[in-house]
Protein backbone atom coordinates (compact mmCIF):
# COMPACT_ATOMS: atom_id res chain seq x y z
CA UNK A 1 0.00 0.00 0.00
CA UNK A 2 1.43 3.34 -1.02
CA UNK A 3 0.32 6.86 -0.19
CA UNK A 4 -0.77 7.33 -3.75
CA UNK A 5 0.65 9.52 -6.49
CA UNK A 6 -0.72 13.01 -7.00
CA UNK A 7 -1.35 12.96 -10.75
CA UNK A 8 -3.73 15.82 -11.51
CA UNK A 9 -6.18 18.37 -10.21
CA UNK A 10 -9.85 17.56 -10.63
CA UNK A 11 -10.12 20.82 -12.58
CA UNK A 12 -7.69 19.40 -15.17
CA UNK A 13 -10.30 16.88 -16.33
CA UNK A 14 -13.60 18.23 -17.68
CA UNK A 15 -16.65 16.22 -16.64
CA UNK A 16 -17.43 13.59 -19.24
CA UNK A 17 -13.81 13.37 -20.36
CA UNK A 18 -10.59 11.65 -19.45
CA UNK A 19 -6.88 12.27 -18.94
CA UNK A 20 -4.08 9.84 -19.80
CA UNK A 21 -1.42 9.34 -17.11
CA UNK A 22 1.76 7.98 -18.66
CA UNK A 23 3.05 4.64 -17.46
CA UNK A 24 6.45 6.24 -16.73
CA UNK A 25 4.61 7.95 -13.87
CA UNK A 26 2.35 5.10 -12.81
CA UNK A 27 4.91 2.29 -13.03
CA UNK A 28 2.29 -0.02 -14.53
CA UNK A 29 2.43 -2.01 -17.76
CA UNK A 30 -0.15 0.23 -19.40
CA UNK A 31 -0.93 3.91 -19.15
CA UNK A 32 -3.83 4.73 -16.84
CA UNK A 33 -6.89 6.72 -17.88
CA UNK A 34 -8.41 9.05 -15.27
CA UNK A 35 -12.09 9.33 -16.09
CA UNK A 36 -14.36 12.10 -14.79
CA UNK A 37 -17.96 10.89 -14.62
CA UNK A 38 -20.93 13.18 -15.11
CA UNK A 39 -21.81 12.88 -11.39
CA UNK A 40 -18.44 14.44 -10.53
CA UNK A 41 -16.68 11.25 -9.41
CA UNK A 42 -13.22 10.27 -10.70
CA UNK A 43 -12.22 6.73 -11.70
CA UNK A 44 -9.17 5.03 -13.19
CA UNK A 45 -8.81 2.16 -15.66
CA UNK A 46 -6.02 0.79 -17.79
CA UNK A 47 -5.92 3.19 -20.73
CA UNK A 48 -5.49 0.95 -23.75
CA UNK A 49 -8.65 -0.79 -24.91
CA UNK A 50 -7.75 -4.46 -25.27
CA UNK A 51 -9.95 -4.73 -28.36
CA UNK A 52 -8.80 -2.07 -30.77
CA UNK A 53 -5.72 -0.33 -29.34
CA UNK A 54 -7.65 2.83 -28.46
CA UNK A 55 -6.96 5.27 -25.62
CA UNK A 56 -9.91 5.25 -23.23
CA UNK A 57 -8.78 8.66 -21.97
CA UNK A 58 -10.16 9.96 -25.28
CA UNK A 59 -13.46 8.19 -24.72
CA UNK A 60 -16.88 9.49 -23.73
CA UNK A 61 -17.58 9.28 -19.98
CA UNK A 62 -21.19 9.19 -18.87
CA UNK A 63 -23.46 7.52 -16.29
CA UNK A 64 -20.87 5.20 -14.75
CA UNK A 65 -19.30 4.05 -18.02
CA UNK A 66 -16.62 5.04 -20.46
CA UNK A 67 -17.33 4.45 -24.14
CA UNK A 68 -14.32 3.58 -26.29
CA UNK A 69 -13.72 6.35 -28.86
CA UNK A 70 -13.00 3.83 -31.63
CA UNK A 71 -15.55 1.04 -31.52
CA UNK A 72 -18.07 2.16 -28.88
CA UNK A 73 -17.65 -0.72 -26.41
CA UNK A 74 -18.50 0.49 -22.91
CA UNK A 75 -16.64 -0.32 -19.69
CA UNK A 76 -17.88 0.12 -16.10
CA UNK A 77 -15.89 2.86 -14.38
CA UNK A 78 -15.96 1.08 -11.01
CA UNK A 79 -14.66 -2.36 -11.95
CA UNK A 80 -13.62 -2.10 -15.62
CA UNK A 81 -16.04 -4.79 -16.73
CA UNK A 82 -16.91 -4.71 -20.42
CA UNK A 83 -20.59 -3.95 -21.03
CA UNK A 84 -20.90 -5.09 -24.63
CA UNK A 85 -19.32 -6.06 -27.95
CA UNK A 86 -17.11 -5.70 -29.89
CA UNK A 87 -14.65 -5.71 -26.93
CA UNK A 88 -14.64 -8.92 -24.90
CA UNK A 89 -12.03 -8.31 -22.19
CA UNK A 90 -12.35 -6.20 -19.03
CA UNK A 91 -10.08 -3.22 -18.30
CA UNK A 92 -8.07 -3.34 -15.07
CA UNK A 93 -9.35 -0.80 -12.52
CA UNK A 94 -7.17 1.24 -10.14
CA UNK A 95 -8.01 3.00 -6.88
CA UNK A 96 -8.36 6.80 -6.87
CA UNK A 97 -8.75 9.28 -4.04
CA UNK A 98 -9.70 12.93 -4.32
CA UNK A 99 -8.43 15.22 -1.53
CA UNK A 100 -8.77 19.00 -1.66
CA UNK A 101 -9.39 18.99 -5.37
CA UNK A 102 -6.30 16.88 -6.08
CA UNK A 103 -6.43 13.42 -7.62
CA UNK A 104 -4.27 10.69 -6.01
CA UNK A 105 -3.76 7.46 -7.92
CA UNK A 106 -2.93 4.06 -6.38
CA UNK A 107 -1.66 2.03 -9.37
CA UNK A 108 -2.42 -1.65 -9.10
CA UNK A 109 -4.73 -1.33 -6.09
CA UNK A 110 -8.30 -2.45 -6.54
CA UNK A 111 -10.80 0.37 -5.99
CA UNK B 1 -15.02 12.05 -77.49
CA UNK B 2 -12.97 9.44 -75.70
CA UNK B 3 -12.21 9.53 -72.04
CA UNK B 4 -10.45 7.57 -69.36
CA UNK B 5 -12.75 5.27 -67.48
CA UNK B 6 -10.37 4.76 -64.59
CA UNK B 7 -11.47 5.95 -61.15
CA UNK B 8 -10.43 9.41 -60.20
CA UNK B 9 -8.41 8.95 -57.05
CA UNK B 10 -4.78 7.98 -56.78
CA UNK B 11 -5.39 4.83 -54.75
CA UNK B 12 -4.00 1.33 -55.21
CA UNK B 13 -5.78 -0.52 -58.03
CA UNK B 14 -3.70 -3.70 -58.28
CA UNK B 15 -4.78 -5.62 -61.38
CA UNK B 16 -8.17 -3.91 -61.58
CA UNK B 17 -8.93 -2.34 -64.99
CA UNK B 18 -12.33 -1.03 -65.96
CA UNK B 19 -13.36 -1.97 -69.49
CA UNK B 20 -13.32 0.90 -71.97
CA UNK B 21 -16.60 2.57 -72.82
CA UNK B 22 -16.11 4.39 -76.12
CA UNK B 23 -18.06 7.62 -76.66
CA UNK B 24 -19.31 7.62 -73.12
CA UNK B 25 -19.87 11.36 -73.11
CA UNK B 26 -22.81 13.03 -74.79
CA UNK B 27 -22.03 16.05 -76.96
CA UNK B 28 -24.44 18.62 -75.48
CA UNK B 29 -23.61 21.42 -77.94
CA UNK B 30 -26.97 20.87 -79.61
CA UNK B 31 -28.97 20.97 -76.39
CA UNK B 32 -28.18 24.54 -75.33
CA UNK B 33 -28.60 27.50 -77.69
CA UNK B 34 -27.43 30.21 -75.31
CA UNK B 35 -27.07 32.73 -78.11
CA UNK B 36 -30.59 32.13 -79.44
CA UNK B 37 -32.11 31.63 -75.98
CA UNK B 38 -33.36 28.06 -76.42
CA UNK B 39 -32.98 24.99 -74.23
CA UNK B 40 -33.66 21.31 -74.94
CA UNK B 41 -35.60 19.64 -72.10
CA UNK B 42 -33.36 16.58 -72.33
CA UNK B 43 -30.99 18.43 -69.97
CA UNK B 44 -33.59 17.85 -67.23
CA UNK B 45 -34.48 14.23 -67.93
CA UNK B 46 -31.66 12.26 -69.58
CA UNK B 47 -29.90 9.79 -67.29
CA UNK B 48 -26.69 9.76 -69.36
CA UNK B 49 -26.50 13.55 -69.24
CA UNK B 50 -27.08 13.44 -65.50
CA UNK B 51 -24.22 10.99 -65.02
CA UNK B 52 -22.00 13.19 -67.18
CA UNK B 53 -22.89 16.14 -64.91
CA UNK B 54 -21.42 14.17 -62.00
CA UNK B 55 -18.15 13.81 -63.92
CA UNK B 56 -17.89 17.17 -65.63
CA UNK B 57 -19.92 19.67 -63.56
CA UNK B 58 -19.68 18.43 -59.98
CA UNK B 59 -16.23 16.76 -60.00
CA UNK B 60 -14.37 19.82 -61.34
CA UNK B 61 -16.37 22.72 -59.76
CA UNK B 62 -16.06 24.42 -56.39
CA UNK B 63 -19.06 23.18 -54.40
CA UNK B 64 -20.54 24.66 -51.23
CA UNK B 65 -19.91 22.44 -48.18
CA UNK B 66 -20.88 24.24 -44.99
CA UNK B 67 -20.70 27.47 -42.99
CA UNK B 68 -17.60 28.15 -40.87
CA UNK B 69 -19.82 28.73 -37.81
CA UNK B 70 -20.59 24.99 -37.78
CA UNK B 71 -17.01 24.23 -36.63
CA UNK B 72 -15.64 25.60 -33.37
CA UNK B 73 -13.46 22.85 -31.89
CA UNK B 74 -11.52 19.86 -33.20
CA UNK B 75 -13.85 16.98 -34.01
CA UNK B 76 -16.87 19.12 -34.90
CA UNK B 77 -18.20 17.62 -38.12
CA UNK B 78 -20.98 18.00 -40.68
CA UNK B 79 -21.86 15.46 -43.36
CA UNK B 80 -23.03 16.58 -46.79
CA UNK B 81 -22.75 15.75 -50.49
CA UNK B 82 -20.62 16.87 -53.40
CA UNK B 83 -22.84 15.92 -56.31
CA UNK B 84 -23.80 12.39 -55.27
CA UNK B 85 -20.55 11.79 -53.36
CA UNK B 86 -20.99 11.76 -49.56
CA UNK B 87 -18.42 13.86 -47.68
CA UNK B 88 -17.52 14.63 -44.08
CA UNK B 89 -16.46 18.17 -43.30
CA UNK B 90 -14.57 18.47 -40.01
CA UNK B 91 -12.09 20.51 -37.99
CA UNK B 92 -8.89 18.54 -37.41
CA UNK B 93 -6.69 18.67 -34.31
CA UNK B 94 -4.75 21.56 -35.86
CA UNK B 95 -8.10 23.41 -36.24
CA UNK B 96 -7.96 23.18 -40.04
CA UNK B 97 -11.20 22.56 -41.92
CA UNK B 98 -10.86 19.40 -44.00
CA UNK B 99 -13.23 17.26 -46.04
CA UNK B 100 -13.14 13.53 -46.74
CA UNK B 101 -15.07 11.11 -48.87
CA UNK B 102 -17.49 9.48 -46.42
CA UNK B 103 -16.84 5.90 -47.53
CA UNK B 104 -14.79 3.25 -45.76
CA UNK B 105 -11.81 2.04 -47.77
CA UNK B 106 -12.59 -1.53 -46.70
CA UNK B 107 -16.14 -2.34 -47.88
CA UNK B 108 -17.37 1.13 -48.75
CA UNK B 109 -19.96 1.96 -46.10
CA UNK B 110 -20.13 5.46 -44.70
CA UNK B 111 -17.75 5.97 -41.76
CA UNK B 112 -19.97 8.71 -40.33
CA UNK B 113 -23.72 8.17 -40.26
CA UNK B 114 -24.70 11.27 -38.28
CA UNK B 115 -25.80 14.60 -39.79
CA UNK B 116 -23.50 16.61 -37.51
CA UNK B 117 -21.83 16.40 -34.12
CA UNK B 118 -18.48 16.15 -32.37
CA UNK B 119 -16.23 13.09 -32.47
CA UNK B 120 -12.72 11.81 -31.92
CA UNK B 121 -12.72 9.36 -34.81
CA UNK B 122 -14.85 8.22 -37.71
CA UNK B 123 -15.56 4.53 -37.26
CA UNK B 124 -17.24 2.40 -39.89
CA UNK B 125 -20.27 0.66 -38.41
CA UNK B 126 -19.75 -2.36 -40.69
CA UNK B 127 -16.44 -3.88 -39.49
CA UNK B 128 -14.98 -1.12 -37.37
CA UNK B 129 -12.17 0.42 -39.37
CA UNK B 130 -11.50 3.74 -37.64
CA UNK B 131 -10.11 6.96 -39.07
CA UNK B 132 -8.89 9.97 -37.08
CA UNK B 133 -9.70 13.63 -37.75
CA UNK B 134 -6.74 13.76 -40.13
CA UNK B 135 -8.24 10.93 -42.19
CA UNK B 136 -5.60 8.36 -41.17
CA UNK B 137 -6.63 4.74 -40.67
CA UNK B 138 -5.87 4.27 -36.96
CA UNK B 139 -7.56 1.03 -36.06
CA UNK B 140 -8.25 -2.21 -37.90
CA UNK B 141 -9.90 -4.96 -35.86
CA UNK B 142 -8.10 -8.32 -36.35
CA UNK B 143 -5.14 -6.40 -37.78
CA UNK B 144 -2.99 -9.53 -37.47
CA UNK B 145 -5.13 -11.25 -40.12
CA UNK B 146 -3.76 -9.03 -42.88
CA UNK B 147 -0.58 -9.77 -44.85
CA UNK B 148 2.70 -8.03 -44.12
CA UNK B 149 2.23 -5.91 -47.22
CA UNK B 150 -0.87 -4.32 -45.68
CA UNK B 151 0.10 -0.74 -44.86
CA UNK B 152 -2.52 1.34 -43.01
CA UNK B 153 -0.92 4.50 -44.43
CA UNK B 154 -2.26 3.45 -47.84
CA UNK B 155 -5.85 3.10 -46.61
CA UNK B 156 -6.78 6.45 -45.10
CA UNK B 157 -9.93 8.34 -46.06
CA UNK B 158 -9.87 9.91 -49.52
CA UNK B 159 -9.46 13.64 -48.92
CA UNK B 160 -11.07 16.46 -50.88
CA UNK B 161 -7.88 18.05 -52.21
CA UNK B 162 -8.94 21.69 -51.94
CA UNK B 163 -11.13 23.36 -49.32
CA UNK B 164 -11.40 27.14 -49.19
CA UNK B 165 -13.55 29.69 -47.37
CA UNK B 166 -15.05 32.92 -48.62
CA UNK B 167 -16.52 35.17 -45.90
CA UNK B 168 -17.62 32.17 -43.83
CA UNK B 169 -18.81 30.01 -46.74
CA UNK B 170 -16.75 26.83 -47.05
CA UNK B 171 -16.32 25.36 -50.52
CA UNK B 172 -14.47 22.27 -51.70
CA UNK B 173 -13.47 20.79 -55.03
CA UNK B 174 -12.17 17.42 -56.20
CA UNK B 175 -10.17 19.24 -58.87
CA UNK B 176 -6.48 18.72 -57.95
CA UNK B 177 -5.43 21.98 -59.61
CA UNK B 178 -8.43 24.29 -59.58
CA UNK B 179 -8.72 27.95 -60.34
CA UNK B 180 -8.61 29.42 -56.81
CA UNK B 181 -12.06 29.89 -55.22
CA UNK B 182 -11.82 33.68 -55.11
CA UNK B 183 -10.82 33.82 -58.78
CA UNK B 184 -13.63 31.50 -59.80
CA UNK B 185 -16.14 33.79 -58.04
CA UNK B 186 -14.81 36.78 -59.99
CA UNK B 187 -17.10 39.82 -59.85
CA UNK B 188 -19.78 37.67 -58.22
CA UNK B 189 -17.92 38.24 -54.93
CA UNK B 190 -18.93 41.92 -55.01
CA UNK B 191 -22.58 40.90 -55.02
CA UNK B 192 -22.05 38.19 -52.38
CA UNK B 193 -20.39 40.72 -50.08
CA UNK B 194 -23.68 42.64 -49.98
CA UNK B 195 -24.97 39.73 -47.90
CA UNK B 196 -21.83 38.40 -46.21
CA UNK B 197 -19.78 41.46 -45.34
CA UNK B 198 -22.05 43.91 -43.48
CA UNK B 199 -19.39 44.43 -40.81
CA UNK B 200 -16.10 43.00 -39.59
CA UNK B 201 -17.82 40.28 -37.52
CA UNK B 202 -19.23 38.27 -40.43
CA UNK B 203 -22.18 35.89 -40.27
CA UNK B 204 -23.32 33.00 -38.08
CA UNK B 205 -25.82 30.20 -38.56
CA UNK B 206 -29.16 30.33 -36.75
CA UNK B 207 -30.64 26.97 -35.82
CA UNK B 208 -30.02 23.83 -37.83
CA UNK B 209 -30.18 22.89 -41.49
CA UNK B 210 -33.60 22.39 -43.07
CA UNK B 211 -33.65 19.53 -45.58
CA UNK B 212 -36.43 18.52 -47.94
CA UNK B 213 -36.91 16.53 -51.12
CA UNK B 214 -38.36 17.94 -54.33
CA UNK B 215 -39.30 16.24 -57.56
CA UNK B 216 -37.37 18.30 -60.08
CA UNK B 217 -33.96 18.55 -61.71
CA UNK B 218 -31.43 20.50 -59.64
CA UNK B 219 -30.87 23.00 -62.47
CA UNK B 220 -34.49 24.19 -62.34
CA UNK B 221 -33.84 25.65 -58.89
CA UNK B 222 -30.29 26.82 -59.59
CA UNK B 223 -31.22 28.67 -62.79
CA UNK B 224 -34.25 30.34 -61.18
CA UNK B 225 -32.15 31.74 -58.36
CA UNK B 226 -29.63 32.98 -60.94
CA UNK B 227 -32.00 34.65 -63.34
CA UNK B 228 -35.67 34.75 -62.44
CA UNK B 229 -37.44 37.73 -60.87
CA UNK B 230 -39.98 37.36 -63.70
CA UNK B 231 -42.04 34.74 -61.83
CA UNK B 232 -42.54 36.80 -58.68
CA UNK B 233 -45.82 38.61 -59.36
CA UNK B 234 -47.43 35.59 -60.99
CA UNK B 235 -46.21 32.65 -58.88
CA UNK B 236 -46.18 34.50 -55.59
CA UNK B 237 -49.39 36.51 -56.10
CA UNK B 238 -51.14 34.91 -53.15
CA UNK B 239 -48.13 35.22 -50.86
CA UNK B 240 -47.68 38.90 -51.76
CA UNK B 241 -51.37 39.48 -51.09
CA UNK B 242 -51.09 37.82 -47.69
CA UNK B 243 -48.09 39.95 -46.80
CA UNK B 244 -50.14 43.03 -47.76
CA UNK B 245 -52.70 41.94 -45.13
CA UNK B 246 -55.21 40.96 -47.78
CA UNK B 247 -55.07 44.31 -49.55
CA UNK B 248 -53.27 45.19 -52.74
CA UNK B 249 -49.48 44.90 -52.59
CA UNK B 250 -47.75 48.26 -52.79
CA UNK B 251 -47.04 49.55 -56.28
CA UNK B 252 -43.32 49.73 -55.58
CA UNK B 253 -43.34 45.99 -54.85
CA UNK B 254 -45.39 45.00 -57.90
CA UNK B 255 -43.65 47.33 -60.37
CA UNK B 256 -40.01 46.90 -59.64
CA UNK B 257 -37.05 47.82 -61.74
CA UNK B 258 -33.55 46.64 -61.12
CA UNK B 259 -30.57 44.82 -62.52
CA UNK B 260 -29.43 41.26 -63.05
CA UNK B 261 -25.75 40.37 -62.83
CA UNK B 262 -24.57 38.00 -65.57
CA UNK B 263 -21.35 36.16 -64.72
CA UNK B 264 -19.24 34.50 -67.41
CA UNK B 265 -18.70 31.50 -65.07
CA UNK B 266 -22.42 30.85 -64.82
CA UNK B 267 -23.16 32.68 -61.57
CA UNK B 268 -26.06 35.13 -61.51
CA UNK B 269 -27.85 37.60 -59.23
CA UNK B 270 -30.95 39.74 -59.68
CA UNK B 271 -32.05 42.61 -57.48
CA UNK B 272 -34.53 45.48 -57.49
CA UNK B 273 -32.89 48.91 -57.35
CA UNK B 274 -34.46 51.58 -55.16
CA UNK B 275 -32.98 54.26 -52.86
CA UNK B 276 -35.05 53.00 -49.93
CA UNK B 277 -34.61 49.23 -50.34
CA UNK B 278 -34.99 47.67 -46.90
CA UNK B 279 -35.02 44.39 -45.04
CA UNK B 280 -38.53 42.97 -44.83
CA UNK B 281 -38.51 41.71 -41.24
CA UNK B 282 -39.34 44.79 -39.15
CA UNK B 283 -36.90 44.00 -36.35
CA UNK B 284 -34.08 43.51 -38.86
CA UNK B 285 -34.99 46.76 -40.62
CA UNK B 286 -35.10 48.68 -37.34
CA UNK B 287 -31.72 47.30 -36.26
CA UNK B 288 -29.95 47.85 -39.57
CA UNK B 289 -27.70 50.90 -39.82
CA UNK B 290 -28.12 51.66 -43.51
CA UNK B 291 -25.79 54.69 -43.29
CA UNK B 292 -22.97 52.49 -41.97
CA UNK B 293 -23.66 49.98 -44.74
CA UNK B 294 -23.49 52.75 -47.34
CA UNK B 295 -20.13 53.70 -45.87
CA UNK B 296 -18.82 50.13 -46.01
CA UNK B 297 -20.44 48.73 -49.14
CA UNK B 298 -21.29 51.84 -51.18
CA UNK B 299 -24.65 53.21 -52.37
CA UNK B 300 -24.94 50.87 -55.36
CA UNK B 301 -24.99 47.78 -53.16
CA UNK B 302 -27.24 49.22 -50.43
CA UNK B 303 -29.77 50.33 -53.07
CA UNK B 304 -29.42 47.00 -54.93
CA UNK B 305 -28.22 43.55 -53.88
CA UNK B 306 -28.11 44.25 -50.10
CA UNK B 307 -31.74 43.31 -49.49
CA UNK B 308 -34.32 41.92 -51.92
CA UNK B 309 -32.86 39.73 -54.61
CA UNK B 310 -31.76 36.27 -55.58
CA UNK B 311 -28.47 34.66 -56.55
CA UNK B 312 -26.77 31.44 -57.59
CA UNK B 313 -23.10 30.54 -57.39
CA UNK B 314 -22.57 28.00 -60.17
CA UNK B 315 -23.41 25.21 -60.10
CA UNK B 316 -25.78 24.60 -57.16
CA UNK B 317 -25.40 27.11 -54.32
CA UNK B 318 -28.01 29.85 -53.99
CA UNK B 319 -29.00 32.54 -51.53
CA UNK B 320 -31.56 35.22 -50.67
CA UNK B 321 -30.10 38.26 -48.89
CA UNK B 322 -33.39 39.64 -47.54
CA UNK B 323 -34.04 36.72 -45.21
CA UNK B 324 -30.58 35.22 -44.83
CA UNK B 325 -31.39 31.96 -46.60
CA UNK B 326 -28.47 30.06 -48.10
CA UNK B 327 -29.15 26.74 -49.75
CA UNK B 328 -27.67 24.00 -51.86
CA UNK B 329 -29.58 21.98 -54.44
CA UNK B 330 -28.23 18.44 -54.06
CA UNK B 331 -28.76 16.38 -57.24
CA UNK B 332 -30.54 13.07 -56.61
CA UNK B 333 -31.03 11.70 -60.10
CA UNK B 334 -32.21 13.66 -63.15
CA UNK B 335 -35.67 14.24 -61.72
CA UNK B 336 -35.09 14.80 -58.01
CA UNK B 337 -33.21 17.14 -55.69
CA UNK B 338 -32.68 17.59 -51.99
CA UNK B 339 -32.83 21.17 -50.77
CA UNK B 340 -30.60 21.91 -47.77
CA UNK B 341 -31.17 25.39 -46.36
CA UNK B 342 -29.40 27.36 -43.63
CA UNK B 343 -30.41 30.71 -42.15
CA UNK B 344 -27.45 33.02 -41.60
CA UNK B 345 -27.45 36.38 -39.83
CA UNK B 346 -24.89 39.01 -38.95
CA UNK B 347 -22.88 37.87 -35.94
CA UNK B 348 -23.36 41.35 -34.51
CA UNK B 349 -27.17 41.00 -34.43
CA UNK B 350 -28.69 40.79 -30.93
CA UNK B 351 -30.69 37.70 -30.07
CA UNK B 352 -34.15 39.18 -30.68
CA UNK B 353 -33.15 40.41 -34.14
CA UNK B 354 -31.74 36.98 -35.05
CA UNK B 355 -34.98 35.39 -33.89
CA UNK B 356 -37.05 37.81 -35.97
CA UNK B 357 -35.01 36.98 -39.07
CA UNK B 358 -35.26 33.25 -38.36
CA UNK B 359 -39.04 33.44 -38.11
CA UNK B 360 -39.35 35.66 -41.17
CA UNK B 361 -37.26 33.23 -43.19
CA UNK B 362 -39.26 30.27 -41.88
CA UNK B 363 -42.57 31.87 -42.92
CA UNK B 364 -41.38 32.90 -46.38
CA UNK B 365 -38.64 30.52 -47.51
CA UNK B 366 -38.63 27.71 -44.94
CA UNK B 367 -39.68 24.23 -46.13
CA UNK B 368 -43.33 25.26 -45.79
CA UNK B 369 -42.76 28.97 -46.41
CA UNK B 370 -45.39 30.76 -48.45
CA UNK B 371 -42.91 31.63 -51.22
CA UNK B 372 -40.88 28.42 -51.10
CA UNK B 373 -44.02 26.35 -51.63
CA UNK B 374 -44.80 28.25 -54.83
CA UNK B 375 -41.31 27.71 -56.22
CA UNK B 376 -41.18 24.01 -55.43
CA UNK B 377 -44.57 23.51 -57.06
CA UNK B 378 -43.32 25.14 -60.28
CA UNK B 379 -40.16 23.05 -60.49
CA UNK B 380 -42.02 19.82 -59.83
CA UNK B 381 -44.64 20.81 -62.43
CA UNK B 382 -42.01 21.38 -65.10
CA UNK B 383 -40.31 18.10 -64.25
CA UNK B 384 -43.47 16.01 -63.99
CA UNK B 385 -44.38 16.37 -67.66
CA UNK B 386 -40.92 16.61 -69.18
CA UNK B 387 -40.66 12.86 -69.78
CA UNK B 388 -43.44 12.93 -72.37
CA UNK B 389 -41.90 12.07 -75.73
CA UNK B 390 -43.38 15.02 -77.60
CA UNK B 391 -43.17 17.32 -74.59
CA UNK B 392 -39.49 16.55 -74.18
CA UNK B 393 -38.77 17.50 -77.80
CA UNK B 394 -40.34 20.97 -77.51
CA UNK B 395 -37.69 23.60 -76.78
CA UNK B 396 -37.96 26.07 -73.89
CA UNK B 397 -37.66 29.85 -74.25
CA UNK B 398 -34.89 31.86 -72.53
CA UNK B 399 -35.02 34.92 -74.80
CA UNK B 400 -36.01 37.72 -72.43
CA UNK B 401 -33.47 40.53 -72.35
CA UNK B 402 -31.56 39.28 -75.40
CA UNK B 403 -28.72 41.71 -76.11
CA UNK B 404 -29.42 43.76 -72.98
CA UNK B 405 -26.24 42.78 -71.14
CA UNK B 406 -23.90 45.74 -70.70
CA UNK B 407 -21.27 47.25 -68.43
CA UNK B 408 -22.81 50.38 -66.96
CA UNK B 409 -20.05 51.49 -64.60
CA UNK B 410 -22.28 51.25 -61.52
CA UNK B 411 -22.16 47.47 -61.13
CA UNK B 412 -19.12 45.22 -61.65
CA UNK B 413 -19.18 43.01 -64.73
CA UNK B 414 -22.13 42.86 -67.07
CA UNK B 415 -25.71 43.40 -65.95
CA UNK B 416 -29.04 43.03 -67.68
CA UNK B 417 -32.56 44.11 -66.67
CA UNK B 418 -34.21 42.78 -63.49
CA UNK B 419 -36.67 40.92 -65.72
CA UNK B 420 -34.34 38.97 -67.98
CA UNK B 421 -33.13 35.47 -68.84
CA UNK B 422 -29.57 36.72 -69.36
CA UNK B 423 -28.03 35.02 -66.33
CA UNK B 424 -29.95 31.85 -67.24
CA UNK B 425 -28.45 31.85 -70.72
CA UNK B 426 -25.02 32.36 -69.14
CA UNK B 427 -25.69 29.57 -66.61
CA UNK B 428 -26.46 27.10 -69.42
CA UNK B 429 -23.57 28.37 -71.57
CA UNK B 430 -21.22 27.56 -68.71
CA UNK B 431 -22.93 24.20 -68.22
CA UNK B 432 -22.53 23.42 -71.94
CA UNK B 433 -18.86 24.40 -71.86
CA UNK B 434 -18.05 22.18 -68.87
CA UNK B 435 -20.14 19.28 -70.18
CA UNK B 436 -18.20 19.30 -73.45
CA UNK B 437 -14.75 19.66 -71.86
CA UNK B 438 -12.81 16.68 -70.48
CA UNK B 439 -12.45 17.18 -66.75
CA UNK B 440 -9.28 16.82 -64.68
CA UNK B 441 -9.85 13.08 -64.20
CA UNK B 442 -10.08 12.35 -67.92
CA UNK B 443 -7.36 11.92 -70.48
CA UNK B 444 -7.09 14.86 -72.80
CA UNK B 445 -8.06 13.45 -76.22
CA UNK B 446 -5.57 15.84 -77.80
Amino acid sequence: MSAGIRVAAVADIPEGEGLKIDRSLTGTDDHIALLHDTDGSIWALDDTCLHGDASLSEGWVEDGCVECPLHTSKFCLKDGKVQGLPATEDQRPHRVEVRDGEVYLFPGEAP
Amino acid sequence: MSSSTEPVTATPRGALRRPAEPARNVDVAGLVDAEGGLLDRAVFTDERIYRQEMRRIFAPSWLFLAHADQFHRPGDFFTTWMGEDPVIVTMDKGRRIRAYLNSCRHRGARVCRADFGTTRNFTCTYHGWSFNLEGDLVSVPNREGYPETFDTAQWGLVEVPHVATYHGLIFGTWNPSPVPLRASLGDMAWYMDAMLDHDAHGTVVVGGVHKWVLEGNWKLAAEQFATDWYHVNMSHASALTVLANGGKPKQEIVHRTGRQYVDPNGHGAGFPVHPRNRFDAQAVHDWTDYAALRERLGDARVEGPLTNGHATVFPNFSYLPVNGSIRIWHPKGPDRMEVWAWTIVDASMPEEVREAQRLYNLRTFGPSGVFEQDDGENWSEVQAIARGFVTNSVALNYQMGMGSEREDGRYPGKTSELYSDAAGRSFYARWRQLMNTPAWHEEDPA
